[in-house]
């Protein structure tokens, strides 16, 4: 609580603050604000936006509501960035604390693995991965996922190969507390901060991947997502623009309340560390 | 000139002639007069359309190799001569003498005779092309009693009519002496083509044009009217609107303008939309139906499916307009064979209802009465809008599909080889004869793997033999009425559901003279299309 009083007490961390929890709001209220399938062909095909109080936003190529996609896109969104970051921090915490904690070899070996990881650009890991096992929003979770990991994974490691050299690591073990105990209760607690405000950065980077992913039509076809609609809009960006920039907008707002959450965290946690 | 021997003078000409390109613009206007600038949106890997006969080879390759006859609008049954002069079947079906145009030259020179169209046929057409495989599977010897006269001689009667029909497709000649002896596969002259055609290929630059050059020795007097066609790659197919208007090209076919942008590029002065052209290419809109399923295998539930959707938007909204609803296999414009009169599927989601309950599916707790895998073909647009709508108009009828989509290669591995769907979108071509490639999507005992055929696990005994019997029929009047019944019979059973057939629409400059004269235009040869300057 402490920390989300310091967050909302930076600008940034305010303004981020406020749009995040205003799309987590829209994403969890989705089927109220618009009920029934939004993929559902809902009235005339192409109808302008700001004339018809129905359809808010106007329809696109076959007459599906566009407010109604931007909204249920906000979960798909949402929901992709949130999983693939949680799953992408759970893979690199895990390894990093084992490859630090560990060392010797097991460190050589997995920061090896780590390394062919970021080798490969993780947008082509994710397009080869669900080219190959096919678009669902689990694979595509998992296919962001498998690019971001290695970032937490460096830091996590870095952060372990400090702190297991502290005096109250070298006291846990002296009074003979099992290995695994001082690595998740000493070690991980003291680590997690400077990951943690990484971990905003990742939810933006996949939420633009998802919609890179659905742009190029790798998206799944059955759940309506920001990327697919921008696709979509592009074939007709010269006669109805607003197919494209609405689904766009959206895509702004929310990487940039992302990031300036992720900024005012990172203050906050600056400032917290600050503290005596 | 390569960038190592780019000297300080070359530069400076390059300067001069820029320069004067943009001061003068009238003459450089005036020097391209001659030069048609087309859009192209795929690099074949293999260019001989003796071979790969597909409208992406033609589209090219047909200014360059020509075919014993051209599809016309006004011809003898329906063809213009080309390479061939007349044709003639024998009362027992079992040959076909072609008579041969005479003082036809090669590019490299060497005269055109009986013997490449003997050696074209018989070594690549039959053996080789992907679909004279069909047409020519009969086919035993070519006879040449004089240069200009070639017998085709075939084992069991073969149909004129469907010769006649397939000739602008499965006929193009290439030149024996460049091919014999050697492995027709990996020929050189695959992609550095070699044929009779007004247009000789001199450039071809991956990734940027095809530069076609006039044929001055060309059979057809006073033809080619154009110096040159430049083949510009333009993969963006959002780019060939913008290309048209700046004037970077002059001409843009198979839709390579997207439906939606015509309306506003109509209006743009100087750039004409012209839907004619495409008669004898029709594409079809179908639902293709894996007869496995045990729902599916019920001729209720794809009456049903039938009924959910709704043509008239799939015309009005996906295409446009710019397409037709269909009745069943047979487009509209193929007269000689549609037949209107068969059983039709009105847009009717009650009745759709009542045939899935009497069939016994029954709407769950959940208003749903069971689930498919719709797989889109990815080829066009148009195919993939139709696949979100499928998907739709099933849910209003409580089928849940679930929508898989892939690029190419992956469908058609699904699809044709793997089985691995329920419902798939296909756009199969009608070539002006049913037995082309047409009858393969409903026959049965076709090996899987074969794309675009039918995979769907479809068997009616009484269908295989109507096939059967027109493929050997040789009266004109007997082969037609059984290609009616044929219709039919697949519009009463439904092995797969046809919705709407639609030509393709060109877009060119208004000083582009000539165009789509013919039914298959985009893909002939292009011997008299002129540029007004």
């Amino acid at each position: 609580m402490r920390l989300l009083r310091d967050l909302v007490r930076t600008p940034e961390g305010a303004i981020g603050f406020g749009i995040l929890a205003a799309l987590v709001l829209i994403a969890l209220l989705a089927p109220a604000l618009s009920p029934g399938d939004p993929l559902r062909i809902a009235g005339r095909a192409l109808l302008p936006p700001f004339i018809d109080p129905a359809f808010p936003l106007g329809t696109d190529r076959l007459g599906r509501d566009v407010l109604a996609g931007i909204i249920h896109g906000t979960r798909t969104s949402l929901a992709v960035g949130l999983a693939a970051a949680l799953a992408a921090i759970a893979i690199g915490l895990c390894l990093g604390l084992t490859a630090g904690f560990a060392g010797g070899l097991i460190d050589e070996g997995l920061m090896r693995v780590v390394d062919a990881f970021q080798i490969v650009p993780s947008f082509l890991l994710a397009l080869a991965f669900v080219s190959v096992i096919g678009a669902s929003v689990p694979v595509v979770v998992m296919a962001i996922a498998l690019g971001a990991w290695a970032d937490p994974a460096r830091l996590t490691r870095a952060q372990v190969l400090s702190i297991r050299e502290r005096d109250y690591v070298a006291s846990a073990r002296v009074i003979g507390m099992h290995p695994a105990e001082i690595a998740f209760r000493e070690i991980l607690p003291n680590a997690l901060p400077p990951v943690l405000a990484l971990s905003a950065i990742i939810v933006a980077a996949a939420i633009l991947t998802e919609a890179a992913l659905s742009f190029l039509g790798l998206g799944d076809p059955n759940v309506v997502t920001w990327g697919s609609m921008i696709a979509e809009g592009r074939n007709i960006l010269r006669s109805s623009p607003s197919l494209s920039i609405f689904p766009g907008v959206a895509l702004v707002v929310t990487v940039v309340g992302v990031y300036l959450f992720s900024e005012g965290l990172t203050k906050a946690l600056a400032g917290r560390r600050l503290e005596p | 000139m390569t960038i190592a021997n780019l000297s300080r003078r070359t530069l400076l000409q390059a300067g001069g002639t820029l320069l004067a390109s943009t001061a003068l613009p009238t003459v450089t206007l005036a020097q391209a007069g001659s030069r048609l600038i087309v859009a192209a949106d795929s690099e074949p890997k293999n260019l001989n359309p003796a071979i790969v006969a597909s409208n992406g080879v033609f589209f090219i390759a047909s200014k360059v190799v020509e075919p014993l006859a051209e599809a016309s609008f006004d011809g003898k049954d329906g063809l213009a001569p080309r390479l061939a002069t007349s044709w003639e079947g024998s009362a027992d079906g079992k040959s076909v003498t072609f008579k041969l145009r005479e003082g036809v030259k090669w590019h490299d020179g060497k005269p055109f005779t009986s013997a490449d169209v003997a050696y074209s046929a018989l070594a690549i057409w039959k053996p080789l092309q992907n679909l004279g495989r069909l047409v020519f599977a009969n086919l035993e010897a070519v006879e040449t009693p004089d240069a200009t006269t070639a017998v085709f001689k075939f084992s069991k009667p073969t149909p004129l009519q469907l010769i006649r029909n397939a000739l602008p497709v499965v006929s193009s000649v290439v030149p024996k002496h460049l091919y014999e002896g050697t492995d027709i596969a990996t020929n050189p002259a695959n992609v550095k083509l070699v044929g009779t055609g007004p247009f000789k290929l001199t450039e071809y630059k991956p990734g940027e044009y095809y530069r076609l050059t006039k044929n001055a020795d060309y059979w057809g007097k006073g033809e080619p009217k154009l110096d040159e066609v430049i083949f510009r790659v333009l993969p963006d197919r959002a780019g060939a609107g913008a290309a048209l208007e700046a004037e970077e090209i002059q001409l843009a076919a198979f839709s390579a303008v997207p439906l939606t942008d015509l309306a506003r590029i109509s209006k743009v002065p100087g750039i004409k939309v012209i839907s004619k052209g495409y008669e004898a290419l029709t594409y079809q809109l179908v639902v293709e139906i894996n007869h496995r399923r045990k729902e599916l295998a019920d001729v209720k539930v794809r009456q049903a499916i039938a009924h959910a959707i709704d043509r008239k938007f799939v015309v009005d909204t996906i295409f446009l307009g710019y397409a037709a609803a269909s009745t069943g296999l047979v487009p509209k414009n193929a007269p000689e064979f549609y037949d209107a009169s068969v059983p039709t599927y009105a847009f009717d989601t009650a009745k759709a209802n009542a045939l899935l309950d009497e069939a016994g599916y029954k709407k769950g707790a959940n208003g749903t009465r069971f689930s498919l895998k719709l797989r889109p073909a990815p080829y066009f647009n148009e195919t993939k809008q139709f696949g979100d709508y499928l998907r739709q108009a099933l849910a209003a009828v409580g089928i849940d599909a679930q929508l898989i989509n892939a690029d190419s290669a992956a469908h058609q591995k699904a699809v044709y080889t793997d089985h691995d769907f329920d419902l798939a979108i296909g756009p199969p071509v009608f070539r002006g004869d049913p037995a082309i490639s047409t009858t393969i999507l409903v026959r049965s005992g076709i090996p899987a793997g074969v794309p675009f055929s039918n995979q769907g696990g479809y068997e009616n005994k009484e269908l295989d033999g109507i096939i059967a019997k027109a493929a050997e029929t040789v009266d004109t009047a007997a082969r037609t009425e059984l290609y009616k019944q044929f219709q039919k019979i697949v519009a009463t059973d439904l092995p797969l559901i046809n919705v709407a057939e639609w030509g393709f629409i060109t877009v060119a400059r208004d000083t582009v003279q000539n165009v789509s004269n013919n039914p298959r235009w985009a893909v002939s040869n292009w011997s008299d299309t002129a540029l007004k300057s």
